[in-house]
């Protein structure tokens, strides 16, 4: 298994790799000169040409790949102009390796960025996958225990109603009228647990996650109790029966276990790609975590900070694309890796 | 509405005092609107939601009007600074801040003096110096540090080839500070040429605030303020996303200031609560609306939107201002592919602004303009290419006439390009419908994030372009050169802010003549005289005037909007009364 995660790994790093290339090609391509957007309204030419070199910009896109490969190995110092860094050593930024790079847009290295932003996602995303798994699974299995009846039929059309909204929609409904029209919740704020001690923590992070976890949920719902229903009619269950076990022992030993296991794929999979940022949902209630970072970024055309979210988002997906293959060999002993 | 304003000034002084009087802070609304009727009293908590972040909190790189006007007050003194009057003519002309006066000019207006007061202190102690003033000044130079801002001292200051602070030699050094130089508490700048309006640059920019060179971080120091104003960043440093919370600065002193025209500094906390999200603007007004808990004691510079305008009644229309923004939009025909100016005046009588105002919003949201120059900016008037016999619905039938007079072939294919957003289809649907029906075929070209790119290219294939502008300072001197002067403007590359690229020798003439005068009476003639030249021209067509749309909470004193504050709300007059 160790091999089979070492490959994992290094064929992992070729993607990324890949991805952060692809990433410059297709910055350069725009037709956007990103030095005059930095610069100004009134810049001339020449100053525009000060600041394109000051960003790194003037040089080929495989130069200036070449450059922030090596700064990740190495590590790498700015300003870029050494001129510049040996005359006022004061206005130098160290970016220790694995350097990322630095953004002159937020004045940070892009690693503190992803520092600071990351804690924000990863504390919405988990919320939102306890939130969705958890009522998720449950509402699945009622539903599919009572197939057929006004329980069943109840949970699978509100799941349906909470599928058709967007999250845009669903997140701007509950400010609009939960926060600012009723006043039920506070506005929600991203308060870390070091400020404002895990209740603060909890209290802001509670809408934002419903939102996110609601759309989720429905379709965790749905596919749960598809699941389930499958393997109910499965022989073995119908074995399990007749050898006179009880119907919960049946249904949580041998009927969810084997449901299990696509939802383990899923939910891996569905988090991933939270965690490189819940752009819409951090978005509207300007949560400062990644998807926020990204919108930004782009907006700004900043590309040190979209290269990093690019490279973490990527770094996120194939990460638990490992640890779901892994963890198919403990929930399901047919399968082995190899 | 003046005296509102000098009811509010006049309650704001004594408060200061400790007083507490009765105030009314009207604003220059020339719409709907309302007054704050609370008591003004100094003290409280105001709180200030900002739907957008700033680009910086490092001086000289500050550009965004609003944060410019407003942090002036609070945090950034200047040599000078613009008084918050309702008069416009007032608040347009400077009064002395960190300096004994507006300055001394000299040779033509090619050296300025500057004096500064003594006592004036950052927020560590130190005294702010001819030296911070000398420093601040030259960083605007180190375009490879201090990227973005504004740099219009860089053509005028009598220096060449300076780097900037950071890496300069000891002689390029030497040649700055011979351009900037001090003598004892006295700052003589230098320029290669008169600059007339210089007072006013140095209230409306930040390009030579003093700086604290032993702060100075370079690019790492961009949200780092360091406060000489009555307020101080709590914890030194601006959060862009958060904001910051604003104490008050134990270091400034009342007594170097004139509060009653510049600031009152009346709360003693101003909690700057920033909100980026796409709907945190109408959501701000939704609980101005709604006034409950601190949001009594709120204010936004997020404008009130269009839908939200029918929830402005009964008491809500009393903690409301509607007034006109600095901001003028207009459409510029592309000169290399419309060269007869009868085509042109064509579009331009055939222009329904009545219509493209009401597509906007309505009356709330914008007033059709007669000139590309803002009625906030000195010296505007009509201009009479524009005003004359004209209902701004648009003349369909004279548009013929002239088509027909210019010879063309109708219908005369325009393509017409503007940044592309659902409320700029609708209105360029409407000035469609008015060109189509006086003979021209329009072709709609609404472009997304590449939009001001493609408008600076000289060999784009639009025949008539959008486009919007603010005046930098309240100085016909940022209107008109930045935008039709083709010297600075055209490169191989690009047309510049010139859109159309329009060159005319007449304009550039009357542009070089107001360059050179000396007082700022004799400029304002030179470039009233340039905006004519370019209304026969038809260089451009103005479209309107925005307006804002403001809501505060109902126990917030001294609301208003001055010439000064760009529109926005007068940071130095706002209050809450205590709770």
């Amino acid at each position: 298994m160790w091999a089979y995660a070492a490959r994992r790994c290094v064929i992992g790093v070729v993607l990324l790799l890949t991805l952060t290339l692809v990433t410059f090609m297709l910055f350069f391509a725009a037709p956007v000169n990103q030095a005059r957007l930095a610069c100004g309204k009134i810049c001339n030419e020449q100053q525009i040409a000060v600041t394109e070199k000051a960003l790194g910009y003037d040089k080929p896109f495989y130069a200036q790949w070449g450059s922030f490969v090596r700064g990740v190995v190495e590590g790498r110092k700015y300003p870029l102009d050494p001129e510049l860094r040996a005359a006022a050593p004061e206005i130098v930024t160290d970016c220790t390796a694995p350097c990322l790079g630095y953004s002159q847009f937020n004045a940070k290295t892009v690693n503190e960025l992803l520092t600071e932003a990351a804690p924000v996602t990863i504390s919405l995303a988990v919320l939102a996958v306890v939130i969705w798994l958890f009522f998720g699974v449950l509402l699945g299995i009622m539903s599919a225990i009572t197939k057929g009846s006004i329980i069943d039929r109840g949970i699978v059309g509100l799941t349906l109603i909470a599928f058709a909204f967007p999250t845009f929609f669903i997140a701007v409904f509950f400010l609009k009228y939960v926060v600012v029209k009723w006043g039920l919740l506070a506005y929600p704020a991203y308060t870390p647990i070091a400020e404002g001690g895990v209740g603060a923590w909890f209290g802001n992070l509670f809408l934002p996650s419903f939102t996110l976890a609601l759309v989720f949920l429905a379709s965790y719902v749905r596919i749960t109790r598809a699941f389930v229903l499958e393997s109910l009619s499965e022989d073995y269950i119908r074995t399990a029966r007749a050898k006179g076990l009880k119907g919960r022992t049946v249904l949580f030993k041998h009927g969810l276990r084997a449901a299990l296991t696509p939802l383990v794929t899923m939910t891996g999979l569905d988090f991933a790609g939270l965690l490189g940022g819940a752009i819409i949902t951090e978005r509207v209630f300007a949560y400062p975590g990644l998807g926020s970072l990204t919108v930004d970024a782009s907006n700004a055309w900043d590309l040190p900070t979209i290269i990093g979210v690019v490279l973490v988002a990527g770094a996120f997906v194939i990460l638990m694309n490992i640890i779901v293959d892994i963890a198919y060999a403990f929930i399901d002993p047919r399968v082995r890796l190899g | 509405m003046g005296m509102n304003l000098k009811k509010a000034v006049a309650a704001g002084a004594a408060a200061a005092l400790g007083m507490t009087l009765a105030a009314c802070g009207g604003g220059d609304s020339d719409g709907p609107g309302g007054k704050s009727e609370a008591t003004a009293s100094k003290g409280g908590t105001l709180y200030y939601l900002q739907a957008f972040p700033f680009e910086a909190a490092d001086p000289q790189r500050i550009y965004y009007g609003v944060q410019l006007a407003n942090w002036r007050r609070v945090l950034y003194r200047g040599l000078v600074a613009f008084p918050m009057s309702e008069d416009p003519e007032v608040a347009n002309t400077p009064v002395a801040d960190l300096a004994t006066d507006t300055g001394t000019a000299s040779e033509g207006g090619k050296v300025w003096k500057f004096t500064l007061k003594d006592g004036v202190k950052w927020e560590d102690g130190s005294d702010v110096t001819c030296e911070d003033v000398q420093y601040g000044t030259s960083r605007v130079f180190a375009n490879d540090v201090i990227i973005g801002g504004p740099n219009y001292t860089l053509s005028y200051i009598d220096v060449e080839d300076y780097p900037g602070p950071y890496k300069a030699t000891a002689e390029q050094q030497a040649a700055f500070e011979d351009a900037v130089s001090c003598e004892g508490k006295t700052v003589t700048f230098r320029f290669n040429k008169p600059w007339a309006d210089f007072p006013q640059a140095a209230a409306g920019m930040m390009m030579v605030d003093p700086y604290k060179e032993a702060s100075d971080e370079g690019d790492k120091g961009k949200w780092n303020v360091l406060s000489n104003g009555p307020y101080k960043v709590e914890g030194g440093v601006w959060d862009k996303d958060k904001g910051a919370t604003l104490v008050r600065n134990d270091q400034y002193d009342v007594k170097t200031d004139k509060p009653e025209e510049l600031r009152l500094a009346l709360p003693d906390v101003i909690e700057w609560q920033i909100n980026n999200s796409d709907t945190a603007g109408e959501l701000f007004n939704d609980r101005l609306i709604k006034n409950s808990g601190n949001d009594q004691y709120a204010i936004t510079n997020a404008r009130v939107s269009p839908p939200q305008f029918p929830k402005i009644t009964g008491e809500v229309e009393k903690r409301y201002l509607n007034v006109l923004s600095p901001y003028n939009s207009y459409l510029v025909p592309n000169a290399k592919r419309i060269t007869d100016v009868k085509v042109k005046k064509a579009l331009a009588v055939s222009l329904n602004l009545n219509g493209y105002v009401k597509a906007l919003g309505g009356e709330r949201t914008a007033a059709p303009a007669e000139t590309i120059v803002n009625p906030g900016v000195s010296g505007s008037q009509d201009n009479p290419a524009f005003a004359e016999d004209n209902n701004n619905d648009g003349d369909p039938a004279a548009a013929k006439a002239l088509l027909a007079e210019a010879g063309v072939k109708t219908p005369y294919p325009i393509k017409l390009s503007y940044p592309k957003t659902p409320t700029a289809d609708k209105a360029m649907a409407i000035i469609k419908e008015g060109w189509d029906a006086a003979g021209f075929k329009v072709t709609l070209d609404g472009l997304q994030d590449t939009y001001y790119d493609v408008a600076a290219t000289p060999n784009k294939d639009s025949d008539v372009l959008w486009a919007g502008w603010g005046a930098d300072w309240p100085s016909m001197s940022t209107v008109l050169p930045p935008l039709f002067d083709s010297r600075p403007n055209f490169s191989d590359a690009t047309c510049g802010n010139d859109y159309g690229c329009y060159q005319s020798d007449a304009f550039e003439a009357l542009v070089d003549e107001s360059a050179n005068a000396s007082t700022v009476e004799d400029q304002v003639a030179k470039l009233q005289d340039a905006d004519k030249v370019l209304g026969e021209e038809f260089a451009y067509m103005p479209l309107e005037i925005t307006k804002f749309n403001w809501l505060f909470g109902s126990k917030v004193t001294g609301f208003t909007t001055t010439a000064a504050s760009s529109a926005y709300p007068e940071l130095g007059l706002i209050g809450v009364e205590t709770k």
